[in-house]
Formats: structure tokens, sequence, C-alpha cells
């Protein structure tokens, strides 16, 4: 009885885990896109999306899966970089009312078209790794090679951005440009160009998201994929705050795990449930987000 | 004002009656219903002619405003005698509709705030709707539609809690997480909400015995009952448009447009900050959940599919086109509703387009989301403030 209380329990830390990483992923693509432009991209969903449509759909022309990921990638950065130019920038400064329906405006051009263009059934990609638990002593333990393979990208992703940021000009450049847009103009940076590469960032980091949840055996990509994984990270991305990155993949990780041992032990409807009331405490508790330190608000 | 004009207007008005009364008569198969009528048309006419007081609008607004809702309330419920059941199925929907989009056209153009989750308040008021009925097959439907409106309030109350301190995009995030939420929400309250197949209700609204007795005795009840029921929400709009057409006028109503264009200069002057924004959200939750019962009513049934997060963005989209924090604009987005899916397959059948296709299945949402980011780029203020602005041009190069 007892060994089976402690692998119900890691086995629920570790799915949750799994899933964590991904909000975490969400949260952060949020924040970066957040920390520079003062936009909530409600289309963090779809934008990415539909770079993954663009890219795994070569799928279907033979092409293997690894290369299909590069060229998702890359149209990832194309979609985020070309949304920005086209349709973000002129929302820049307007009240805050304008970016959100705009952002959410776009969200549903971008699912009704992919919809329109490759339908809404939903189209497995498959993936290198094993989706089959792996078995430990002739028991199932609940991690697989697939698993393994949605944490590593994960982190790797993570401890890029942070390097990015933390030790490059360019991350230098993307930092100042964000925090203090009219100084580092003035010191040379090419603001209006770091924006964009911002939200190109934030949508790659999305694509490579998209595509750990698409590569899912259960999931699959549709255009609506991302709409429920959305507002995990969102969720994740509002408890952390979103202005800090860290906070934002470490919410996003102890949701995970909070809410498989929610589904697990209530029922699975309970965990969205659970879920926005973890928001709303903690947006009355710290309606900044528990990593971020309260400044006052410039009038 | 003078005596021989009032003489005038007095006569004038009795004129209109009258000629109102003669057209009802040759209008109308019998009796019963030519008397319906002619006090329809005297109630127009004579909410009409009180407006044409003068001064009457600047000193008793209110007064003004019940005689515009009673005149208007009269002529859209006689010519629901004259339409046929379709027409009166979608004016029910759009009315219904109209509701929704007041409440959230208030909420984001008196106070600022934004709701992405006006859709799945709608359906707290459907489903209270449709659970009172189940239990309670008895009440009259007055009562029911207040216990909608009232689960909505409560709902919106313990959303809006939070909202108290959060500023825009937080609050938008909040209840996107809300309309995502709430087909989960529903089905973890199986028992109450019957699942995927959504409720029934025990029986359906009938028009009493007067109304029907105003048509010639072959008319199918189909025609009579959906009369009924366009008339319902007709009404309910007319007293929902009226309350808020007060209440955007009043000290609360202005408060909420001192918010929205400067909070902090707001909490200098007094106003409250917490108890205005939780007001603001609680009204625009009452009225998605008033739309919603409505809805129930009209199709006599409820289904949690209706109520998903595209409804909710369907709504932004209806009040960003009509126009943000307009009255006008919300009756605006209501008719679009009720006409938008006949206009999308006449388009569909025109431009010969697969109807099964793929791309038929998304024009909606295509078309909507297009038309919300252009209206929100280059016409903010959405149909009725552009309207607006070229009247006032209009009228500034005549005089």
């Amino acid at each position: 009885m007892d060994a089976f209380l402690t692998s119900r329990i890691i086995s629920d830390v570790l799915t949750g885990l799994t899933n964590g990483v991904i909000y975490g992923l969400v949260a952060l693509s949020l924040v970066l896109v957040w920390r520079s432009t003062r936009i909530l991209n409600f289309a963090q969903g779809a934008m990415p999306m539909f770079a993954t449509y663009l890219g795994m759909g070569l799928l279907s022309y033979h092409f293997g899966y690894w290369p299909c990921v590069a060229i998702s990638i890359v149209a990832g950065f194309v979609v985020g970089g070309v949304s920005e130019r086209v349709l973000v920038r002129k929302l820049y400064g307007k009240p805050e009312i304008n970016p959100i329906v705009v952002m959410v405006g776009f969200l549903i051009v971008l699912e009704a078209v992919a919809a329109a263009i490759w339908s809404t059934l939903p189209r497995g990609l498959p993936s290198p790794f094993s989706a089959i638990d792996w078995q430990i002593g002739g028991k199932p333990f609940a991690m697989s090679d697939f698993s393994v393979y949605e944490i590593v990208t994960a982190v790797l992703v993570m401890t890029l951005v942070a390097l990015l940021f933390r030790f490059t000009k360019l991350g230098l450049q993307l930092r100042a440009a964000a925090l203090a847009p009219e100084v580092s103009r003035l010191l040379g940076v090419r603001v209006g160009r770091m924006l964009t590469l911002g939200w190109m960032l934030s949508t790659a980091v999305g694509t490579i998201t998209t595509i750990l949840v698409a590569s899912n055996f259960f999931t699959g990509l549709t255009p609506q994929v991302m709409d429920g994984i959305f507002a995990f990270g969102f969720i994740a991305a509002a408890v952390g705050g979103l202005d800090s990155p860290v906070g934002a993949i470490i919410s996003g990780v102890v949701i995970g795990i909070v809410l498989q041992f929610v589904g697990d032990y209530l029922n699975s409807n309970a965990i969205i449930l659970v879920a926005l009331v973890i928001l709303i405490v903690s947006l009355m508790l710290r309606p900044n987000g528990v990593f971020t330190k309260s400044t006052a608000r410039r009038v | 004002m003078n005596s021989p004009n009032r003489l005038g207007h007095a006569l004038s008005t009795l004129g209109l009656v009258a000629v109102g009364i003669v057209v009802a008569a040759l209008l109308t198969p019998n009796a019963h219903a030519a008397t319906v009528l002619s006090v329809m048309v005297t109630v127009a006419v004579l909410g009409v002619s009180t407006l044409r007081i003068p001064r009457l609008h600047t000193e008793h607004p209110v007064v003004a405003r019940l005689a515009l809702t009673v005149a208007a309330l009269a002529v859209v419920l006689t010519l629901t005698f004259f339409f046929s059941a379709t027409t009166n199925f979608n004016l029910a929907t759009g009315a219904a509709m109209a509701i929704v989009l007041l409440g959230l056209s208030f909420l984001t153009g008196a106070s600022g705030q934004i709701s992405l989750g006006n859709g799945a308040f709608m359906g707290v008021g459907a489903f209270a709707m449709a659970i009172w009925a189940n239990h309670h097959a008895t009440t009259p439907i007055v009562v029911s539609l207040l216990i909608a409106v009232v689960s909505g309030a409560v709902v919106g109350l313990l959303l809006g809690l939070p909202a108290t301190r959060l500023r825009g995009p937080y609050l938008a995030g909040m209840t996107l997480a809300f309309a995502v939420a709430f087909s989960a929400i529903l089905a973890s309250f199986n028992s109450w909400t019957g699942g995927d197949a959504g409720l029934q209700l025990p029986n359906a609204a009938t028009p009493p015995h007067w109304l029907t007795s105003l048509f010639h005795s072959g008319t199918s009840l189909l025609t009579s009952n959906t009369m009924w029921l366009a008339d319902i929400a007709i009404v309910a709009a007319g007293v929902a448009f009226f309350f808020m057409g007060n209440l955007f006028a009043s000290r609360t109503g202005r408060a909420m447009r001192l918010i929205r264009d400067n909070d902090v200069a707001a909490e200098l002057v007094g106003v409250s900050l917490p108890r205005t924004r939780v007001i603001a959200f609680v009204v625009s939750s009452s009225y998605a959940a008033l739309g919603g019962a409505l809805w129930t009513l009209i199709n006599n049934s409820v289904s949690p599919s209706t109520y998903s997060f595209a409804l909710s963005i369907t709504i932004l989209s209806l009040v960003v086109i009509g126009g943000i924090g307009t009255i006008p604009g919300a009756l605006i987005g209501g008719i679009i509703y009720a006409y938008s899916s006949s206009v999308i397959s006449w388009i569909v059948s025109t431009t010969g387009l697969k109807a099964q296709g793929n791309f038929a299945s998304q024009l909606n949402g295509i078309i909507f989301g297009v038309l919300l980011i252009v209206a929100m780029l280059f016409a903010p203020m959405g149909i009725s403030g552009a309207v607006l602005r070229a009247w006032r041009r209009r009228s500034s190069t005549k005089g």
C-alpha cells in the first residue's frame, strides 16, 4: 500500500513536470513579448500554431521529422516578425484595450484560416520517441522517451533564452530596448528592430512548444491545439508575474504538478477549475505576480 | 410655449392617433386585434409627442428616456405582429444578443475594463434559467429571468473581486480563462447541467390566450409562439436599455467614465475605484446572463456547446464593430448577429463555395476576425461612431 502510494505520488510529480515545462514555455513566450512591448499576446498560441502547420505540413511531402522541425522554427521567426511589423507596430502607445482586441481578432483569423486550409481534423506528427511508459521491475513508470524529449527540449530552450539575454550583446540590447527605449535609442540601439526580434524570438519559442504538444500521440496538430494550453500558460505567467521570466517558468512547473494531483485525486474537469481559483486567489493577494517586486505605477 | 402652439401639438397628436387607429382597423384580421393595435399606435404616438415637449430632455431626462423606450417598444412590438416566424425568431435572438452587447459595451466603454468571458456569463444565465425551470416548472417567466440575472450577478461578483485590483490585460486573461474553463465547469456539475446533451425546458413558453386570439383562426401555432417569444425578448431588451441609459447618465456612470479616462484623478476626487469597477463588472455579467436566459427561453433548450469560447469572441467582435460604449452600437451589433448566419450562407451560395467545405465553414471566423482587427485599427468607435462623426461633419458644414 505504502509503495503504491509513493509510486502514485512519484508518477503524478513526473507527469505534472512534463506538463509543467510546457506551461512554463508558453508563459516564457508571453513574458518575452510583455516585457518588451507591454502587450499581452492573446495570439501567442495561434501564431506558433500557424508556423507549425507551415513547417510540419511538409511531412506530407516526405520530409523527415527533424527537417520539418527546423523549418517550423524558421517559420516561427518569420510569422512573429511579420506580425510585429504589419500588425503589432500600429498598437504601441494606444489604450490598453486596443492591443487586447486586435490580438484576439488575430487569434480568430489565424485559427479560422488554418482550419480553412488544413481542416480541423487532428494531424498526427510522428515523433521519433516512443510515448509508451518505461517499465521498472515490471511496473509502468510515469516517464517515457517522449516525456524526456519534452523536458530536455524545454530546459534547453529556457537555457538558451537565458544565455542569450544574460551573456550576449544582442541580449543586452534586447533588455535595454525593453526597459529604457529612449535611453537605448540615444545610445545607438535600434529599438524598433529589437522589438521585432523580441516577437520573433517569442513566436519561435512558441513554435517549439507547439511541436512538443502536437507531437504527443494523443493530441495531434489541430488549429485549436494551443487554446487550452494558452490558458494554463497565461495563468502561469500571471501567477509568476508577467515581468519575470524565471517566475513564469517556475510557476508553470509548479502549476503543472499541482494540477496533475488535482486531476488524479479529484477529476479531470476540476483541473481548469482549480487553475482558475489559483489565478483568482494569487491575483487578489499579489496582483503583480509572486515573483515580481511591486513597483509604483507611473502616472 | 404659447397656447396656439400647444393646441397645435395636441391636435396633431390626436390626428396621428386617429390615422393609426384607422390603419390598424384595416390591417388586422379581427376586432380584438384592431383594439390591441390601436392601443399600441396610441402609445407610440403619445410617446413620440411627449418627446417633442421642449426642455424635457434637459429637465426630466428620465421621463424622456422612458417615453423613448415606450414609443420604440410600441413600434417594434406592433411590427412583430406582421413579421414571419423566421424574422421574429431572428429578432428575438438579436434582441437577447443586444442586451449582452450592451453589458459588455458598458463595461468597456464606461469603465475601460474588458471581458473575454461574456459568452460564459451568458451560459451561466442560460443554465440557471433551465435548471430552475426543471425544478419549478410553474415559475412565471419574469421571475425565472430575474433568477438567471441574479445568478449571473453572483458569478460576476466572484470573478469581479480580483478585478478590483487588476489592470486591462490581467482582467482580460482571467476572463479568457473563465471562458475556456466554462465547459469543464458545466461538466463537473453533470447531474444538474445534463452533460453534453444540455437541458430541455419542461414546457414551452406559450402565449397567453388573448394574444393567440389576435390572429386569424387558422394561423399556425409556430407563428404566434415565436411572436410571443420575440415580444418577451424585445420587452426585456427595452427594460435593459432603459435601465442602462439611466445608469450611464447617473453619478455611478460618470464615476466610471472618469476611471476610464484617468483612474488616479478619479481616486483624488473621491471615487472608490474597487467599488465602481466591481459594479461595472457585475452589471455586465448580469446583462450577459439575462441574454443567455432569453436564449434558453427562445430555443426551449440549452446546450453547453453554444457557450464556447468562440461565443465570447463573437460578442467582443460585435461590440467593437457596433461601437464600444454607445447604446446604438449594441443595437447594431444585435441586428448584425441576428442576420450574420443568413448573410454568410448567402455569401457561400452566391460565390459558389462548397457549403460543407473547409473554407465555407470557417468564413464566419475569418469575417468576424478581420472586421474586429480593421475596426479597432481604423474605426475604434465602430459603426455608430463612424456614423455619428459623418453626421456631425455634415451638420457642421451646413451650419
